[in-house]
């Protein structure tokens, strides 16, 4: 019933959801807003990785810094040229999640437009594309397998070190906490702003490169991960960038184990559930805020046990 | 036959009315409420999924017609049966179009009721997430589950206006006949929608909902109920945003889900709401029908444009509108036409009360002849405005 290729599907999906939530989770704690372009910033990536393999020839491993610095720019451009503008006109939340949205359309577009671009010039099949033939394999199991968690742990391990031993992390949770009393003892909050952005979208293109060595790409799949995204944020606490790490291993594992279990078994339920995936991060994230809107991290479970007893 | 200007006319006012039916209703939600529904795509689908489940299943057994048969998968065979029977009877399609409109707007209210559980316990931001996720439940199970509306393949609905193509005027063909009467049977929807929204959002109601949007905790003060008025507006707002949807699916004839994704039926809707200007129904009119024109000229004159662009016309509007998008919001935030000041009555001091004398005269003899300060109104019955200075 639970195959290894079904672990390993887990595995990989939750390692690209966890570095999509972690990038979420980042700008959510800068700029206040859920940014609803950020499922499509991991589409620039998945493109990205297209580019460099196909139309350049180079190994796909070789995308993840063109990735993360071509992304992590579209991230600081959706700031500079939509949020700020908004922030320093004192924009309310609303307006700045449609702002996020109107960046959603942009670049749902651009996709789609480079997606047609390239195979009218390039003659490449550039939707509904997999790269699963430019890994490499070892005993037996794809590489991205390894390679995904590899790199969560890499950029968790680096974002600890970034924001707790370097003096510019410390100056950047001084802004997340509190960004005018920063302010005053002299932090620069805009540049802070600038690299939790870069960071935010250059994750999103790391995952995003990554996608298509085992899912499929095409230029709307960021949007469709989206409810994955702000589903994991949600549940592991959109107020801490490790709650990220929980949420997209809880969501991850929940979408393809769930299913993967209901398909298996018989009536009722069997191989009809599959499509119906998209369901249970909904479902899960009503539970967790009906419940515990705070999230996994930021959760007193000790208070919500004894709110319970108490009924 | 018609010219093809009169075509373009035509289709035009066809896809307007279902997007301006539901841009007013998410004008009411987020306009005057400020509630940031994300997923107004739901109650759409879901008014159109209604017109693709009942009419047809209503009609088969009413009729008779294709008993024994799968009805999604015999569908095309059902549907014609069915439309040569509406064909020749108006007084049938007629009643369809009522018993089904009436399904609809209780079906989308229901949808609204379900969406309105999480208003109370969340924030805007979790709330604007919340409303994207649940926003695309209805289109997944209608992908997936044929016998609903026929899955991927969708399925094709009775047409309430087949008899219209017996009638011919000007010289037009069947078709044209069928496709002038449903825009002018959506128009006249949109402009019965349109009243009803005017009339609610410049009565007491719409008051309320704005004081809540702009304070809540001022509203809650003088004793109004936020969040059964937020329940409320969205209940409505659902229910009409399904007329819309119901409209969309009788003017093509079939639904299929896919066509009532996030982007069509929730971004640009708000794309058209912000651009018209929020908290101003005519606004949002004069909006929705600026992004309609826009997208429908570009593909219009798609051929002279495509030679020179290696890509496909539809995404470079989709591009324009989102950079207008962005442009409004930063430097013209209240949109074409923006935001009114409350309507108010022009109150004088109370009679009796030392105040300016002349003032009060005046309005106690206004009072008296009971004619022309106190009467109502303008088109809408509305007072005449009191803007202060």
């Amino acid at each position: 019933m639970l195959d290894i290729n079904v672990l390993l599907d887990a595995v990989v999906f939750s390692s690209l959801l966890t570095l999509l939530t972690m990038g979420l989770t980042l700008t959510y704690l800068t700029t206040k807003v859920p940014n609803f372009a950020h499922g499509s910033l991991g589409t620039v990536g998945i493109y990205l990785s297209l580019i460099v393999t196909r139309v350049l020839g180079v190994n796909i491993y070789m995308s993840i810094i063109p990735a993360f610095l071509v992304t992590g720019l579209v991230g600081v451009i959706q700031y500079i040229l939509v949020l700020r503008p908004l922030d320093r006109r004192n924009a309310s939340i609303t307006t700045m999640m449609v702002a996020t949205i109107a960046f959603e359309l942009l670049l749902l577009s651009s996709l789609n437009i480079l997606a047609d671009y390239l195979s009218k010039t390039f003659f490449i099949l550039s939707r509904y594309f997999q790269l699963k033939s430019y890994d490499f394999t070892f005993m037996d199991i794809r590489g991205v397998a390894f390679v995904a968690p590899l790199l969560v742990v890499v950029i968790i391990a680096s974002l600890y070190f970034l924001l707790v031993r370097t003096k510019f992390g410390i100056a950047m949770r001084a802004t997340i906490e509190n960004s005018p009393l920063a302010g005053t003892v002299g932090i620069n909050s805009n540049l802070v702003y600038l690299a939790s952005w870069f960071i935010a979208g250059g994750l999103a293109g790391v995952a995003g490169s990554m996608l298509p060595l085992w899912f499929i790409g095409n230029p709307d799949t960021g949007s469709y991960l989206l409810i994955s995204i702000f589903a994991a944020a949600v549940i592991g606490g959109i107020y801490n960038i490790y709650g990220a790490v929980i949420g997209g291993f809880v969501i991850g594992f929940a979408e393809i184990l769930i299913i993967r279990l209901l398909a298996s078994m018989g009536p009722p339920f069997g191989s009809w559930v599959i499509p119906y995936r998209p369901i249970i991060p909904l479902l899960a994230m009503v539970i967790v805020l009906m419940l515990a809107p705070r999230g996994i991290t930021g959760t007193d479970f000790r208070k919500l046990a004894t709110k319970f007893r108490r009924r | 036959m018609l010219p093809p200007e009169a075509l373009f006319v035509l289709d035009l006012l066809a896809t307007f009315v279902p997007y301006v039916i539901v841009t007013l209703s998410l004008n009411l939600e987020y306009g005057f409420a400020g509630v940031p529904n994300f997923g107004k795509t739901l109650a759409v689908a879901g008014g159109a999924f209604m017109v693709g489940l009942l009419p047809g299943r209503l009609l088969a057994a009413f009729l008779g017609v294709g008993e024994g048969m799968d009805y999604v998968a015999q569908n095309a065979f059902i549907i014609t049966a069915i439309n040569s029977r509406l064909s020749s009877d108006i007084a049938l399609s007629f009643g369809t179009l009522l018993i089904t409109l009436v399904a609809v707007v209780l079906f989308g209210a229901f949808l609204g009721l379900i969406m309105s559980a999480p208003v109370a316990r969340l924030r805007m931001d979790y709330l604007g997430m919340t409303f994207l996720a649940v926003g695309e439940v209805l289109l997944v199970i209608g992908n997936n589950y044929p016998p609903l509306v026929g899955g991927t393949l969708g399925i094709a609905t009775p047409d309430p206006f087949s008899w219209a193509s017996n009638y011919s005027i000007f010289s037009l063909s069947g078709g044209e006949m069928r496709n002038l009467t449903v825009t002018a049977f959506m128009l006249l929807m949109a402009l019965v929608v349109f009243l009803y929204v005017q009339r609610l959002t410049h009565s007491p109601l719409g008051r309320v909902l704005r004081a809540i949007r702009d304070d809540e905790n001022s509203a809650l003060a003088l004793g109004k109920d936020a969040r059964s008025y937020r329940i409320k507006v969205i209940v409505f707002a659902a229910a009409i945003a399904a007329i819309g949807g119901a409209l969309y699916a009788f003017y093509t004839a079939n639904v299929v889900a896919t066509a009532y994704s996030r982007v069509s039926w929730t971004f640009w809707p708000w794309v058209m709401v912000i651009l018209g200007g929020a908290a101003n129904n005519l606004g949002v009119v004069v909006g929705t029908f600026v992004f309609v024109t826009v997208r429908k000229l570009i593909v219009f004159y798609k051929d002279i444009f495509a030679p020179f662009l290696p890509f496909d016309v539809v995404w470079l509007d989709l591009i324009l509108l989102g950079l207008a998008l962005i442009i409004i919001l930063i430097y013209k935030p209240g949109g074409i036409i923006p935001e009114k000041p409350i309507d108010t009555i022009r109150v004088g001091p109370v009679p009796g009360t030392p105040g300016k004398a002349g003032g009060a005269e005046g309005e106690v003899e206004g009072k008296e002849k009971g004619t022309a300060k106190g009467k109502r109104t303008g088109l809408w019955g509305r007072l005449k405005p009191h803007r202060p200075a």
